[in-house]
């Protein structure tokens, strides 16, 4: 059955009458207004809303992550996550340790920002501090299951004996215990029975397998010599608790502990612990006396902290497969079945060993997808997910669950101003479609200052995409040009080896000259070295610059040379030939000769060949003239000269 | 002595890190300027550090908003800095403590959208040089500016000083600068002249590389070095000529920033875009540590470079660029795109 | 989770089309009061209106962002029976009756066509600067502008008769040497007897004509919207349809013989997914940037968004709806001025987001 969706709801009377439309914005943002569709026949008249007042709403998904106080955790994890990636790429035969470092630096780096968390919840007030608090039982519950699945998933212990672990994350997660037992001995030692919660502790350390603190505290009651808790003592120190590196198998530890079970639950039967009600019910825990146990839940804040304390007392060599349907048990016996908490359904799920229900479950935590993508990564490295794969060799179920989450996650951050940089190194990891939403996502950062862009060009230039770097530096070059800055736009021009803009740049620059005599950018175009190969216009342009120059400098000899180069090479532009044979005509006309007559003849042959351009019209005759008297002037000279 | 790295992520990306100069020379506090935020900040760091714990923590105890992107921050005594803007403004800044002993941070002055296009579009003020209380700023509008500090008005506008986007700037001396463009076109200006003209004009390289940082050493100050966008660093002698006397292929990636060690100029620190930070030690034998005989200083040495210098890593490669880097005694600060800010104590600067 | 910005669009009448530019910092909404407004994100995050003018002389219906590429350039469509392109001019002086100095010149009127023009969409760029307006009289025009430094310059290059009224139009993002240009045109023609509602044109390069290569015969109701899919690498293409439900369909190019002469491809044709969720028309679709996630929006006054989930099914992932309640006062109104015929106040835009709030008893579904 499909579960409903989601609505939500814009706050506006127009949007409700007229309906919605919405238009989407980059990265992931909705543009929604109130609209009423209107068909290409119907009339051309105001709505039947109108007149009123139309707004635009921006929707946006509430990212938690951007926040600044969690923001950490984004590039923290950035840090952690490229390390697994860089780990599995290594093929180390040591990767499952490894991978086990990476997890605790996972958890590390969240336990690091609950205690930033804490820190700051006692300074704020009213609706700030609610908000961070709702971020603590977030976070609190990403660390649980987290730490869970670390236990379950990623550590490879040996033989699965789960229940040393699993002692340890129940009394990470409830420490209250603990902390007591601390302070009662740091405390007067006398008399420490006295204390209110000093049978709590007891019992509750008891049931969390701290067998030493117990004894401890026990020999500190007053009546610590007398013959109950001396039996007592005796009877904690001699139960055996099962290690895998103790050096017995399971089947030894077993009939010890049998032997042992048998023999306190005699001493028991004979009432011997009668007298002191706690320690009567102590031992019946101890043997694992259902009636006992059902008198201490209670004590127990949820249903895991009881699972792992029976389980001591009563499945201590338990695998950690097995945990499924003990942790089924306990729940039916708290009697939460039908209370369970979004966390207990995940840690449930857990321990049925139901990757994908975790999976599933953990995408609720509303922490934006940080969870899922970096614990989804995690399992799949650690070989978890392979039992999703088909026998279809191209069905890579696992390989596409784990790249949709780190998609996902990746185009969230790309949509930050600032942290699109950590999105992209995510993207990066995404075998199949990673490049090719980085190649739609990446030109649509906006590019605010050059520092800013020649950054996104960077990260283009990395990854391969010479079309990306043009078509940015192309968008930089018009903005350069819409600002009036045509030399920084040929720059860009330059830079990307854009040949058809390096051409409209260099046209302009030739009709600013032809039309009001001024070539701009001087200094660009005096230094263009080999960059103006890229285009022919460009190097025309070039080329005429330092005719320019060489003119101002007065060496008619040089500029001759250049100018029927420029003549003859083809590279005029139509506008342009007008300009040049005005350039021209003086050279032709000077006291000195400065044009050979090789030179004179190029250049009547070029104007014949272009005696029809209309824009020549009006000087070609002059030129003709003048090139015949030079040409005259230069036979004669060369004549002499033989 | 061994080195240690202190990292803390600090929730923002930052563009400049600068040591607060202390009077008696040992700072422990610092200024970091954000890029790329929603609004961006100023912040002033202060650190405590406990014998017992060799941890380092860095705290803030001035958060000061900021328009725009922090394109470039400098102390000019312990009481004042100076920060531009991507937004093309500059201001002046000042830290003082108020009579309850909380420090503030207040604008002295300010130049708004100093740099701007034709169209009055805020055009970014890329960087700026100070010499004593003379400013002289640069931007993406090809301008070049120079102020004072004690005068509001401008003092001179060089209009379309570049057709590019100018990079970077430094004083050579009072009354001359050095600009950088976007094509790696380099120009000395003579303030003294009354021509909006440069008086040289050079190139970094052939092939169009932007200069991205220039500095000049401690003592000899027409010695240039100038980090590129590709990672080279190329070193002039401006009293010779303009073609520059060594270059050196070193990172991988643009040169964010190099600075020569105040104290000990035989010794540069440089940090780039592909996030390594680098400290670079002149090979010390003998005579080579009298940096007043030129010929022997191996920074102008035409001969295999190899021999003359040492490189050391202060801290593994990161993934993301490496922005800033500043230096007091034997401690250095650096600033990272992801989001964090590095501590490193007990670099080797001492022989 | 959705947190949501106000911006008072200040249209006089319900806004027919509202088109973001290609980094989603610059707005443009059309509407029936013939106007085009152009807004500004500034550094702040607020929303200012920099432009406002009358752009025909009946409702403009459609507005559309050129590639950045090509500078600032917007072109619209209207009941007054044209299209335009417009450009932005960055001058010195500001016009008096406009605020800032941002000022939109008209470079070109299309006048065509006959009856009123119901879309128009800017070409893929690599294509240089293409526009394609469709007419309620069926007829699809293709324009170009040969120098793109030149706006004010656009030929007519094709005109195709598509013989039912058209709708929609949508260009195929992805272009390669495996395949040709491609639009998509939906009619909303209401016999069904007429057969398919949605045509594929594609441009044979051999004879320079555009060609129409398949009629999607599966939907005969009126087409209201068409959208493709940006390109994800994908060998297929994705069309999304608003019809009387939303339709995704696949065309997957299948190589034979005769389309490698000819150089236009035939397409294998697969109904991908639909979804009845809104129950009734479907005026729009619009996919997301990386064509991930599909937004529709329908007579039941609800927008709803679509997502394909790992095992590439799609499945609906949320819905916005409107309902009455009001923003307190974080934002004004100026009705009262408009209403004296004094120029409005400019209406102060707040940057701030406001959660949106759900319509109980529902349950989230996760996204994969």
């Amino acid at each position: 059955m499909e579960p409903s969706l989601k609505t939500f709801t814009i706050p506006d009377e127009l949007c409700r009458r007229a309906g919605i439309a919405a238009t989407w914005l980059p990265i992931n943002e909705l543009g929604v207004f109130a609209y009423q569709h209107v068909k290409a026949h119907s009339p051309d008249q105001p709505s039947a809303y109108g007149p009123a007042d139309a707004s635009v709403f921006k929707v946006r998904q509430q990212v938690i992550l951007f926040e600044p106080i969690l923001r950490k955790l984004v590039n923290e994890a950035n840090g952690t996550f490229l390390s697994v990636q860089e780990l599995m790429s290594t093929n180390s035969p040591e990767f499952k340790t490894e991978l086990l470092k990476l997890s605790r630096q996972y958890r590390s780096i969240i336990r690091a920002c609950l205690e930033n968390l804490q820190d700051e919840v006692m300074r704020e007030r009213g609706e700030r501090k609610e908000e961070l608090q709702n971020y603590i039982t977030i976070f609190y519950s990403v660390e649980c299951v987290w730490h869970l699945c670390e236990i379950l998933f990623v550590d490879n212990i040996p033989g699965n004996v789960v229940l040393p672990h699993l002692l340890e994350w129940v009394r990470f997660h409830f420490p209250k215990y603990e902390r007591k037992a601390a302070k009662l001995l740091a405390g007067d030692l006398v008399g420490l029975e006295s204390q209110p919660d000093y049978w709590e502790t007891v019992i509750g350390l008891l049931m969390q397998g701290r067998i030493e603190v117990v004894r401890a505290l026990l020999r500190l009651h007053s009546a610590a010599d007398s013959k109950p808790f001396k039996l007592v003592d005796q009877t904690l120190k001699a139960m055996p608790i099962y290690s895998i590196y103790s050096g017995i198998s399971a089947t030894e530890f077993n009939l010890k502990w049998k032997h042992w079970l048998v023999d306190t639950q005699s001493k028991i039967d004979a009432k011997l612990f009668i007298s002191e009600r706690h320690l009567h019910l102590m031992m019946r825990l101890s043997v694992g006396e259902e009636t006992a146990w059902n008198e201490v839940q209670n004590h127990c804040e949820a249903w895991y902290e009881l699972l792992a304390a029976w389980l001591f007392y009563t499945e201590p060599t338990i695998k950690s497969f097995e945990l499924g349907q003990y942790a089924r048990r306990c729940i039916s016996r708290m009697g939460i079945a039908l209370h369970m908490r979004h966390l207990d359904q995940v840690l449930l799920a857990a321990m049925e060993s139901d990757i994908i229900q975790v999976i599933k479950e953990i995408q609720h935590m509303s922490e934006n997808g940080w969870f899922a993508s970096h614990l989804t990564d995690l399992l799949y490295h650690s070989g978890r997910l392979d039992f999703l794969d088909t026998s279809e060799a191209d069905d890579l179920v696992a390989s596409r669950l784990r790249e949709c989450f780190l998609l996902d996650y990746g185009t969230l951050l790309m949509g930050h101003n600032s942290l699109w940089q950590v999105g992209l190194s995510y993207l990066d990891h995404c075998p199949t479609d990673g490049i090719n939403t980085i190649e739609l996502l990446i030109t649509r950062l906006p590019l605010g200052s050059e520092a800013r862009a020649q950054k996104i060009i960077r990260e283009a230039q990395k990854r391969d995409l010479p079309h990306i770097v043009q078509s940015i530096c192309k968008i930089l070059g018009m903005n350069s040009l819409k600002r009036g800055r045509i030399g920084n736009a040929l720059t860009w021009a330059l830079k990307s080896r854009d040949s058809g803009f390096a051409s409209v740049l260099a046209d302009k620059f030739l009709r600013e000259y032809s039309t009001n005599g001024k070539l701009q950018c001087t200094d660009l175009l005096d230094n263009l070295g080999s960059s103006m190969l890229v285009s022919d216009r460009l190097v025309f342009l070039g080329k005429y610059f330092e005719l320019h120059k060489v003119y101002q400098g007065k060496n008619y000899k040089e500029a001759a040379n250049l100018i029927v180069s420029l003549l003859a090479s083809k590279l005029t532009p139509k506008y342009f030939w007008s300009t040049l044979l005005s350039d021209a005509l003086p050279l032709l006309e000077c006291n000195e000769l400065v044009m050979s007559s090789n030179d004179t003849f190029t250049l009547l042959h070029c104007l014949e060949e272009k005696c029809n351009l209309p824009e020549i019209q009006d000087k070609i005759e002059l030129i003709r003239l003048a090139a015949a008297r030079n040409l005259a002037r230069a036979l004669t000279h060369e004549a002499q000269l033989n | 002595m061994t080195q240690n790295v202190h990292g803390t992520f600090i929730s923002e990306k930052t563009n400049k890190i600068r040591w607060r100069p202390d009077p008696f020379g040992y700072s422990n506090s610092f200024i970091t300027g954000s890029w790329d935020n929603d609004q961006n900040n100023i912040k002033l760091w202060n650190f405590e550090e406990n014998e017992d714990d060799p941890d380092i923590y860095p705290f803030v105890i001035k958060n000061y908003p900021f328009e725009g992107d922090v394109t470039e921050a400098k102390f000019a005594n312990p009481d004042y800095f100076v920060a531009s803007s991507s937004l093309g403004s500059l201001y002046c800044l000042k830290v003082s403590s108020e009579i309850t002993g909380e420090t503030i941070i207040t604008e002295e002055r300010s130049w708004n959208k100093l740099h701007r296009s034709k169209n009055g579009d805020a055009s970014s003020c890329t960087s700026f040089g100070m010499y004593e209380s003379d400013i002289v700023t640069v931007g993406e509008d090809g301008n070049i500016n120079l102020l004072t500090a004690q005068r509001k008005d401008i003092v001179r506008t060089i209009d379309e000083a570049d057709s590019c986007s100018l990079n970077c700037v430094i004083f050579l001396k009072f009354n001359e600068i050095l600009t950088g463009n976007l094509r790696g076109q380099m120009k000395i200006w003579d303030l003294r002249s009354n021509e909006n003209k440069p008086t040289t004009t050079f190139m970094l390289s052939g092939d169009q590389i932007a200069a991205t940082s220039l500095t000049f050493h401690p003592t000899q100050r027409h010695m240039i070095v100038a980090g590129d966008e590709e990672g080279s660093l190329t070193v002039w002698d401006l009293r010779q000529n303009i073609f520059p006397v060594n270059l050196l292929s070193a990172h991988s990636d643009s040169v964010s920033e190099i600075h020569f060690h105040p104290d000990h100029p035989d010794q540069l620190f440089s940090c780039s875009s592909s996030g390594e930070l680098w400290h670079w030690i002149t090979n010390r034998s003998g005579t080579l540590l009298n940096i007043e005989n030129v010929e022997t200083n191996p920074w102008f040495s035409t001969d295999s470079i190899k021999n003359k210098f040492e490189v050391f890593m202060l801290m593994p490669k990161l993934h993301k660029p490496i922005n800033s880097l500043d230096l007091n005694r034997n401690r250095v600060l650096c600033s990272c795109d992801n989001e964090a800010i590095y501590l490193i104590n007990n670099v080797n600067v001492y022989n | 989770m959705f947190e949501a910005q106000e911006i008072n669009a200040e249209h006089k009448d319900l806004i027919h089309d509202v088109a973001y530019d290609y980094y989603g910092e610059r707005m443009a909404t059309c509407s029936s009061d013939q106007y085009v407004k152009v807004w500004d994100q500034n550094s702040e995050g607020k929303w200012i209106l920099t432009s406002s003018w009358k752009a025909h002389s009946g409702s403009v219906w459609k507005v559309t962002w050129a590639h950045p590429e090509f500078g600032q350039v917007l072109a619209t469509c209207s009941f007054d029976r044209t299209a335009a392109v417009w450009e932005e001019l960055v001058g010195e002086t500001p016009c008096p009756a406009e605020r800032g100095n941002r000022h939109w010149v008209r470079r070109t009127n299309l006048v065509d066509s006959r009856t009123s023009v119901t879309d128009v969409k800017f070409g893929p760029k690599t294509q240089g600067l293409q526009l394609a307006t469709c007419s309620a009289d069926g007829v699809i025009r293709i324009y170009e502008a040969p120098d793109v430094m030149n706006l004010s310059q656009w030929t007519l290059q094709h005109e195709v008769q598509c013989k039912l009224s058209c709708s929609c139009l949508s260009w195929n993002p992805s272009l390669s040497k495996n395949h040709p240009l491609m639009l998509a045109v939906g009619s909303d023609d209401t016999n069904p007897a007429n057969g398919g509602k949605v045509f594929i044109y594609e441009y044979s390069d051999n004879i320079r004509r555009w060609m129409k290569t398949e009629t999607i015969n599966s939907i005969t109701d009126p087409v209201h919207d068409i959208s493709f899919s940006p390109n994800l690498g994908r060998s297929f293409h994705l069309l999304a349809v608003a019809t009387k439900d939303v339709r995704i369909i696949s065309l997957t190019p299948i190589p034979d013989n005769a389309s490698l002469q000819s150089g236009l491809s035939k397409l294998e044709i697969q109904t991908s997914a639909q979804f009845d969720d809104h129950g009734c028309t479907v005026w729009r679709v619009c996919w997301n940037i990386t064509g991930t996630i599909l937004a529709s929006s329908g007579d039941d006054g609800c927008v709803r968004m679509f997502k394909m989930n790992y095992i590439n099914s799609w499945k609906p992932v949320a819905v916005l709806k409107g309902d009455g309640s009001h923003i307190s006062s974080e934002t004004q109104r100026s009705s009262i001025s408009s209403a004296a015929g004094l120029p409005t106040p400019p209406v102060s835009q707040t940057a701030r987001y406001i959660k949106l709030g759900t319509i109980a008893q529902s349950r989230e579904v996760p996204w994969h």
